[in-house]
């Protein structure tokens, strides 16, 4: 068996007294999708920022392809994980090509002097990252709104062009958090289809997300991390077809839980017919 | 050793007037996160509001310092709290959902601005002025330590009104409103808490005990200048910091702790007094890069 | 300009209400236009004032009588047309620009209204005293109060935004055109109402033409062309900067080729280059600097010392160039100095260590640290410098034109500002810029970008201060004397005002901004006293109506001002999430 892309062992993360992680376990294989899902407070988003470094997890380890990560998240960037946020945390008053050039931040190489003086070497430098830039709005569907300002942008615009400066990183994996929150069936539909379209492209992907269907039509494999504790692990049958799932989504609002079962039991009967 | 502890016993001094001074700074931020920079100028203001109402009295009132005195700490304390009123209606509370950097600079324009009013348009404020002698005279003797009167009463007062303070925040009805709203504005207001009036309040209540530090500054020095909101607000802010922001005995304590650092270094530093200003920012200096929560406060955790 | 399209966004909700005036604005605005022309032709003085009549002193020479009609009563002739055409033709945000042009009517009517009573002696001065009629500025400023509340009627939109896409011929032309207006309103407003003691209504002839200039810009702005020309000059920064020295170098030939003005515009210029530094602190990186002239201060402490003045600490005197380069390289090192706590400190005590910074140099400076400063006696007799044998303080003559003393410091010091400026806007569209701006924006989504934000941070304070340590360099050798006094905590104050007062990150605000808060003390001399405080209020009144300044950024525009927001508030975006809080 090859080494996963990425691999967290034993992940715990302590604030104060709250043990908000209790030594998680997740392996990423090249070019899957594994879904992260949980009752809001489980830990996924801390989890995610144990794996990007803007955290240090109290106890474990977080490795990429076998290499244990730095403990920064600029550094973690630069090693191949990029990451998007739950709440859409673009550059509000920077243009729409601006957030993605920021994003080639650390596959550019000029330095002061370079941006300085904008010499040959620079300008060309310039020119590869924003004709890279301008093809992955085009990847997730952003075409011809270079000189927009993201803030202006409407939702489901932010959430693809916080994709596409992910991906601008040339990340090896791509962490997605709730990527489809307030989003419609159409655009949730798009966005499936655009991490499909990711992972074609080599990169190995992990998704929080709240909509179990989506999760469950979209990854090869899914976690259910419950009050900072893995539940359950496997193939979105095995995790589906697991009572304590369910029992451990009770613990939730009773209209989330109605939701979410509903919305699992439909995603069932559509897969039987 | 008889240096020593004369200095030791200035820098409480000193400490006391500071720590009046810092519980503004550490209310207010408390509650609305805001480095008031003004609060020391409204400190100055007190200090000349106290004069202006002595040079207003009738000469024989001025003579009888049992009369004059307390009129005095009225006049400062009232044109404190109208000043701090006013900053804070009309020069904050339209930024408050600004980013950080506009009520900052707000605050600064405010410091500006009143510390040039007073120094344009109070007689004769671009010199130093006199405090008026209706202070107890004489001192307080220990052994080989001389404290004036003054000293005494501002420690007294310091301690005293920090007591009350921390009492009426952690007892009574309003108190606990402005801690839930120093917690979660937005909560406290769902349960009822008028968030503005909360504000106001900690702007009045910094207002009232930098108003007591005004009135005492002229008393304990015998005169007063434009700068000393300025400087002073800088030590109590430090101070402030020092303690923890937020917290009402951390900026006590960090008051105390300013005020020897002061007259030590005064004292005992290479370059004197001329320095001990200097000692105090490389102090506040490293206690931002190496404890920024203070030593009372709790450390702030990133945000994802 | 063919491909003109001018739109105005069509969700702009519109910020006032609008119920109760909204029938009334366009016949508000008509009204108040054709106010504003009858208050022009009016008489506004009943008798002559003691130091001379009014209407005569206060022509500009630009302007000069035709008609009879003279100086500001041109302006407000010009503000009722403007406002008449604004009401009835197509113009984008239209409540905008007659509110605009309405509050110029207004302010100019006001001033000249206000002097006229003050220096006639009471309001008989602007009514019917003595058998004359002269309402002139009360007419006026009814119709500018009019036409500000047609404005509110109208409706306030977003600005316009213009979407017209140049070709480079076109757009230099432009932009040349642009900026010799620009030079024009600068000789202008120099020289407008003469050097301050000279006229005794100097004071008002300046004001009123500001606020002439001031709403004829405002409705610019209003319609969308000066946010557009932004852009454009950004597009061809090289250019605009190379344009923009080149009109500046033309200063010494129009009215303001003096030795009183070229001296005066060489302090606007050092101040000018320090802004644009403190500019990349705090408008690019959003680092808040209290303490920033201190690096100005170490520039020209350095210049100072191995100038060869008598007091001179160093017995060695070197060439100036090379001194500038130890000032700057010296008063970078402190900036990188100064910018490390940003590795562990964040926001606003960052601001309070930078202040603490500046104080602790004003007080060693005071002692004279090191022997170095020469504390209060400052480091006096500085060389002037020179080039060639011409000194640069004595005048100066190219064939048979003769310049005015000082010039060659203007020069110097334009050249400064170009290089500054060319600096400024060349960092700000690289890769670092945009790190420092993402950094602004939101630290911790730059981190998750792979910017070592710390790393950048201080590189941006470093930057900053090498810039100002050059200015430094150049300032004691112009003044020939450097005192620790000229580097206080208000200096820095001034200097962050003409950077939040221009509009942060923007580099035409920086020099506006040094401009305006440099040459207003020039003109208002009989207001000399409450300068830092009309400064304080002003910071206040800019962060209360207008935080994003006068030119403002392209990136800082939506981030301060919610009037021009769209799409998602800030701090929905900002927001918290509940994990991390909790």
């Amino acid at each position: 068996m090859s080494t996963p892309v990425l691999e967290a062992r034993d992940v715990s993360m302590v604030f104060g007294g709250l043990k908000a992680l209790k030594g998680v376990t997740l392996t990423l294989d090249e070019g899957k999708i594994v879904g992260l899902i949980g009752p809001n407070g489980a830990g996924k988003t801390t989890f995610f920022n144990c794996l990007t470094g803007l955290y240090q997890p109290t106890t474990g380890q977080v490795l990429l392809k076998g290499k244990e990560l730095p403990g920064d998240p600029a550094h973690v960037t630069k090693a191949g994980v990029a990451r998007t946020f739950q709440n859409i945390r673009l550059f509000p008053s920077m243009t729409v090509l601006e957030n993605v050039l920021v994003g080639r931040h650390s596959r550019m190489k000029q330095g002061p002097l370079a941006s300085l003086f904008h010499g040959p070497a620079y300008q060309r430098g310039e020119r590869a990252a924003r004709e890279r830039s301008r093809e992955l709005l085009a990847f997730v569907g952003l075409n011809n709104l270079d000189d927009e300002l993201s803030r202006n942008l409407p939702y489901g615009d932010q959430r693809r062009l916080e994709i596409a400066r992910a991906l601008a990183t040339d990340p090896a994996v791509l962490l997605l958090d709730e990527p489809t929150a307030g989003m419609n069936p159409q655009e949730t539909e798009a966005t499936q289809q655009l991490i499909f379209r990711i992972r074609e492209t080599g990169v190995s992907v992990v998704v929080i997300e709240h909509d179990i269907k989506f999760i469950f039509g979209l990854c090869d494999s899914v976690s259910v991390l419950v009050q900072g504790e893995l539940l359950v692990e496997g193939s979105p049958e095995t995790v589906r077809a697991d009572p304590r799932v369910v029992e451990a989504y009770l613990g939730k609002p009773p209209e989330e839980v109605q939701h979410d079962v509903e919305a699992a039991a439909a995603s069932a009967e559509e897969e039987q017919a | 050793m008889s240096v020593l502890l004369q200095q030791l016993a200035n820098g409480v001094v000193q400490g006391a007037l500071i720590a009046l001074i810092a519980l503004g700074y550490t209310m207010v931020y408390g509650i609305i996160q805001l480095i008031n920079f003004a609060h020391g100028e409204v400190f100055m203001v007190s200090s000349y509001g106290g004069l202006a109402t002595f040079t207003l009295l009738p000469d024989d009132l001025k003579k009888s310092p049992a009369v004059a005195l307390p009129l005095m700490f009225v006049g400062g304390i009232v044109i404190a709290v109208i000043v701090a009123v006013i900053m804070e209606r009309f020069a904050y509370r339209p930024l408050r959902n600004a980013p950080r950097l506009a009520p900052l600079i707000t605050a600064l324009g405010v410091s500006v601005f009143l510390q040039e009013a007073v120094r344009v348009w109070y007689p004769n404020a671009k010199s130093n002025l006199p405090y008026p002698k209706v202070f107890p005279e004489g001192s307080l003797t220990l052994g080989t330590i001389n404290v004036p009167w003054t000293g005494v009463l501002l420690v007294v007062l310091s301690v005293g009104l920090s007591v009350i303070l921390q009492t009426y925040v952690n007892k009574s009805r309003m108190g606990r409103a402005m801690r839930a709203t120093a917690q979660d504005p937005d909560t406290a207001k769902l349960m009822g808490v008028n968030p503005d009036r909360v504000i106001v309040l900690t702007f009045v209540f910094g207002a009232v005990l930098a108003g007591v530090a005004g009135i005492m500054f002229g008393g304990y020095l015998n005169n007063i200048n434009i700068d000393m909101g300025f400087q002073n607000g800088i030590f109590a802010f430090t101070a402030a910091v020092l303690g923890g922001v937020g917290s009402i005995r951390g900026a006590v304590i960090g008051a105390f702790i300013i005020g020897l650092i002061k007259t030590l270094a005064g004292q005992y530093m290479p370059g004197g007094t001329q320095y001990d200003y200097v000692w105090i920012f490389v102090v506040l200096i490293l206690v931002l890069v190496f404890r920024p929560q203070g030593l009372f406060g709790e450390p702030e955790r990133v945000r994802a | 300009m063919s491909t003109s399209t001018v739109s105005t966004p069509a969700a702009a909700p519109p910020v006032e209400q609008r119920s109760a005036l909204a029938p009334l604005g366009k016949p508000f605005a008509a009204v108040g236009g054709v106010l504003g022309i009858v208050a022009a032709l009016l008489p506004w003085v009943t008798f002559g004032l003691k130091d001379g009549n009014w209407p005569d002193k206060s022509t500009l020479q630009f302007f000069d009588a035709p008609f009879a009609v003279t100086g500001f009563r041109w302006h407000v002739l010009l503000l009722g047309v403007l406002i008449l055409v604004a009401a009835f033709a197509p113009v984008p945000s239209k409540g905008r620009v007659v509110r605009a042009l309405g509050w110029g009517l207004a302010v100019v009517s006001f001033i000249n209204g206000a002097y006229i009573t003050v220096k006639g002696g009471g309001l008989g001065a602007i009514t019917a005293l003595d058998g004359d009629v002269a309402f002139g500025s009360i007419v006026g400023l009814v119709g500018g109060v009019l036409a500000i509340l047609a404005g509110y009627g109208i409706g306030i939109e977003l600005p316009g935004q213009w979407k017209v896409k140049l070709s480079t011929p076109v757009a230099y032309l432009v932009l040349l055109v642009s900026f010799a207006a620009v030079l024009y309103a600068v000789a202008a407003m120099l020289t407008t109402g003469g050097v301050g003691t000279s006229n005794p209504y100097a004071g008002a002839i300046f004001l009123s033409f500001l606020g002439f200039a001031g709403g004829v810009l405002a409705a610019l702005s209003g319609v969308g062309f000066i946010r557009w020309l932004s852009v454009l000059s950004e597009e061809h920064r090289v250019f605009s900067v190379i344009v923009l020295a080149a009109c500046a170098l033309l200063l010494p030939f129009t009215e303001a080729g003096n030795e009183y003005w070229m001296t005066v515009a060489a302090n606007i210029g050092i101040y000018a280059a320090t802004a644009i530094g403190l500019n990349i602190v705090v408008g690019l990186a959003g680092l808040l600097d209290l303490g920033y002239v201190a690096f100005m201060g170490i520039g020209a402490l350095v210049a100072a010392n191995f100038s060869g003045a008598a007091t001179a600490h160093f017995g060695i005197t070197l060439p100036f160039p090379v001194a500038a380069v130890i000032a700057g390289v010296v008063a970078g090192i402190f900036g990188a100095i100064v910018g490390s706590p940003t590795l562990r400190v964040r926001g606003d005590y960052l601001a309070i260590v930078t202040l603490a910074f500046g104080e602790i140099f004003t007080r060693s400076a005071q002692n004279d640290i090191g022997g170095i400063t020469n504390g209060s006696n400052a480091i006096p007799g500085i060389p002037p410098l020179s080039l060639f044998g011409a000194e640069f303080n004595k005048s100066f003559s190219i064939g048979a034109v003769k310049l005015p003393a000082g010039v060659l410091y203007y020069i110097l010091i334009v050249l400064l500002v170009a290089a500054t400026m060319a600096v400024f806007a060349n960092l700000k569209f690289s890769r670092i810029g945009r790190a420092w701006i993402a950094i602004r924006e939101d630290e911790d989504a730059a981190r998750a970008m792979g910017i070592q934000t710390g790393k950048k941070k201080i590189l941006a304070f470093l930057i900053g201060a090498t810039l100002a340590g050059l200015a430094g360099a150049v300032f004691a050798h112009k003044n020939g004397t450097v005192s620790y006094e000229s580097f206080k905590f208000m200096e820095s104050v001034t200097l962050l005002a003409a950077v939040i007062l221009g509009g942060m990150g923007s580099i035409p605000g920086a020099v506006l901004g040094a401009a305006l808060l440099f040459v207003l003390p020039e003109k208002l001399r009989e207001f000399e006293e409450y300068r830092l405080m009309i400064f304080g209020l002003a910071l206040i009144v800019i962060m209360r109506f207008r935080p994003q300044g006068l030119i403002p950024d392209r990136h800082r525009r939506a981030e301060l001002a919610d009037e021009d927001v769209g799409g998602v508030p800030v701090d929905e975006v900002h927001e918290v999430p509940k994990e991390a809080k909790a």
